[in-house]
């Protein structure tokens, strides 16, 4: 096994134990319906994934895994009581068009799970955004009674927080299954940034991005700025989209510059539209500039490798030069002698 | 003879103008959302198109690019007004949901540049079947597209409600028209390969047989 | 703060984004730098001018005649093509074989005629011909910016990484509907 297989292995065995951490908190507050819709969104995408390698003649590897974390990620930005053929098409997407048709996860363009989301959001907009309460248990086939606005829908329009810091940081307050654990996740995020599975500077650029907007213009005279971070799944697309490595530029500074834009566009978008989520789409729209970014990583590459050719080839000349000097001395002092 | 032939089907699946050559795909990504609109387009793409090029035809050959270029937009665009007064007969209320993509089937690649790069080269026979099948390529295309759309989108067809449990509404949206032609096209580009390397394997066969 | 905004609303007043018009023209465009930047200009040269004579078409042509609007846009375009292609051949008569391809190109393409006749459409009675000319030149620069979008994933795009059958045309079909289906969401 090559070492970057193995990496990419290890990456996603990391994320899925973060992402199931995260589902089994979202089965404490929404009971097994979350953990059916969990379920079904990695079915549909491993099915998904198998077809679609077969009609690319390619074989179906432990690496092709890769598809069931980002279903994972899917159904932790969904409403616990989603439909579950929107969650299998919302898959499908995200395999088909998102990923495979771009080759698969070797030629990643954008992150299927906020293509997918993006997705939903324009076909679906009423059901993605309203939420049972935690603690509110919907059987597996039962259709939801009542549903919600999301907390972030709340604070973005009124910029009112009607939950403690304790219920924020415990993730109890409506909101997507998944990704309003906000203690989880910045355990997750330490993580997989100690263990090297996320861009460390794509993240750390959405955090002070964030965290510096929401200082120097507030949502509201008493917002704080830990509401930024637990609404608008900003800390979850900061550490499972912004950060995929997959997507992000590289070389850490290109990839802080990255996340702090994506940070800074979407807070804008927020406190100016009161746009739910708006990081999950500015993420989308920022993959031409990661790609850009991209381009010129690999040119600093080509140079940096060009220019140490170069040194190498300078140094052997020196070399052999000095060689041939040290050789023509012995053979004048022989003949003088 | 064969060969002639194949030439002249090619508008269909081998060289079809929207799938193939990626012409005329606006009006398809925006209008081809409905059953309805889609036979609109057809009939204003067919009627335009086809009465623009055999106009066409007889421009002088002998004159510059650019005023050929020219002469043959002016040509479409005044065949466009009896095209959109009769639209506005027989498909009432179709010129006002397709808008401005209605005037801009008079300025389309077929009519401007490929009829002077490859039609008019043809003799006049071949050039009116080749055309009519180029045609009917951008019909099947727009006719599909229209159908499947409608059915997903809207959960109906041609108007009428189907039973679809999920409607992805997205998909009646431009950005939707763009992902559905985008898969439509790689679709088209498999089955045209399978197809070609199907034909591959009978010429083949039919060699080692012949020896 | 208002220029992220100015930057939202420029792309979802991107005409190739939310219409599609001149989507042909911008694949080929995204070949290459250079033909992106020539395509580019030259549309924009076309959508900026082209504004002024839907202008006057606008302005001019009584409302029973509205039928020959087009024929009225494309004589407009068709004289302004001929007097850049004259422009050209003589202010740089060796430049004008290599640069006479994107005059031809961006001539009566979806994108200059859709742009002339989506502003004549926008345009109310009180428009003023200020109001053309931005919207001709904000078209421009519409379409500069979906080239750029598509010339950073032209190599992955066209990669041999992505399957045949995708490769190239299929591929950025579909990566523009996800970057047009991002816009969408946000409006």
């Amino acid at each position: 096994m090559t070492k970057t297989a193995r990496k990419e292995r290890h990456i996603w065995l990391d994320t899925m134990i973060t992402l199931v951490a995260l589902e089994l908190m979202s089965y404490f507050y929404y009971g097994m319906r979350a953990v059916v819709l969990g379920g079904v969104c990695i079915s549909v995408s491993l099915i998904t994934e198998m077809i679609c390698l077969r009609f690319m003649n390619r074989r179906f590897t432990a690496d092709d895994l890769t598809c069931t974390s980002d279903a994972l990620i899917i159904a932790l930005m969904m409403p616990a009581t989603m439909d579950y053929g929107i969650a299998g098409i919302a898959c499908i997407f995200a395999v088909v068009a998102a990923k495979n048709v771009f080759g698969g996860r070797r030629n990643i363009i954008f992150s299927p799970a906020a293509a997918a989301y993006i997705f939903m959001l324009t076909s679906w907009e009423k059901k993605l955004l309203l939420y049972p309460q935690p603690h509110v248990q919907t059987g597996i086939f039962d259709e939801p009674e009542t549903l919600v606005n999301s907390a972030s829908y709340v604070y973005n329009t009124t910029g009112k927080m009607e939950y403690t810091d304790f219920e924020l940081l415990m993730g109890n307050f409506s909101g997507p299954a998944g990704s309003v654990s906000i203690l989880l996740l910045i355990i997750s995020a330490a993580m997989l940034i100690f263990r090297r599975d996320i861009s460390a500077g794509a993240f750390t650029g959405t955090i002070i991005g964030t965290a510096f907007l929401s200082y120097i213009v507030p949502a509201s005279p008493t917002a704080e700025i830990g509401y930024t971070f637990a609404t608008n799944m900003v800390l979850f697309a900061a550490v499972y989209i912004i950060s995929d490595r997959r997507v992000a530029p590289k070389r850490g500074y290109f990839a802080f510059f990255y996340g702090l834009f994506i940070a800074v566009f979407s807070y804008v978008i927020v406190i100016t539209t009161g746009k739910e989520n708006a990081i999950v789409i500015v993420s989308v729209l920022f993959t031409p500039i990661a790609l850009g970014i991209k381009n010129l990583e690999k040119k600093i590459e080509l140079a940096d490798a060009e220019v140490s050719e170069e040194k190498t080839a300078a140094a052997e000349a020196d070399s052999i030069a000095a060689e041939n000097d040290f050789s023509e001395e012995k053979t004048e002092d022989t003949s003088n002698e | 003879m064969n060969k002639r032939r194949s030439s002249v089907f090619d508008g269909i699946l081998g060289d079809n103008i929207v799938l193939s050559s990626l012409m005329v795909i606006s009006p398809v990504i925006i209008c081809g959302d409905t059953f309805r609109n889609a036979a609109a387009l057809i009939y204003a793409f067919s009627a335009i198109t086809f009465l623009s090029v055999l106009i066409s035809s007889f421009v002088p050959k002998k004159l510059s690019y650019t005023v050929k270029v020219i002469m043959y937009a002016v040509i479409s665009s005044l065949v466009y007004i009896p095209v959109k007064w009769a639209a506005q007969e027989f498909f009432p209320g179709a010129v006002e949901r397709i808008g401005i993509y209605f005037p801009l089937l008079a300025v389309n690649s077929l009519i401007i540049f490929r009829s002077e790069a490859e039609l008019y080269k043809l003799p006049k026979g071949t050039m009116i079947l080749k055309l009519i099948f180029y045609i009917l390529g951008f019909d099947a295309v727009m006719l599909i597209t229209g159908f499947v759309r409608e059915l997903f989108a809207y959960g109906t067809i041609n108007g009428r409600i189907v039973d679809i449990t999920t409607p992805v509404s997205g998909l009646a949206q431009p950005f939707g028209g763009f992902i559905f032609l985008g898969l439509f096209c790689g679709l088209y580009r498999w089955i045209r390969s399978v197809v070609i390397s199907k034909k591959d394997e009978i010429r083949s066969d039919a060699d080692v047989s012949g020896k | 703060m208002f220029l992220v905004n100015d930057l939202i609303t420029l792309l979802a007043a991107n005409l190739i984004l939310t219409q599609a018009l001149g989507t042909s023209t911008i694949f080929i465009a995204a070949g290459s730098r250079k033909n992106l930047v020539g395509t580019a200009f030259v549309i924009t040269v076309f959508t900026f001018i082209g504004s002024v004579f839907t202008f006057l078409a606008d302005k001019l042509l009584p409302e029973k005649y509205s039928d020959f609007r087009l024929l009225i846009y494309v004589v407009s375009i068709g004289i302004l093509y001929v007097i850049l292609l004259s422009a050209l051949y003589f202010i740089s008569r060796n430049n004008f074989e290599n640069s006479r391809k994107y005059i031809h190109l961006s001539v009566f393409n979806c994108a200059v005629m859709g742009t002339l006749l989506t502003i004549s459409g926008r345009a109310s009675k009180n428009s003023a011909i200020t109001d053309y000319i931005s919207a001709g030149f904000e078209a421009g620069i519409g379409f500069i910016v979906a080239a750029l979008i598509l010339t950073a994933a032209y190599r992955k795009l066209n990669s041999s990484k992505v399957p045949a059958a995708f490769r190239g045309f299929p591929a950025m079909i579909i990566y523009l509907g996800i970057i047009s289906m991002a816009v969408y969401s946000l409006i």
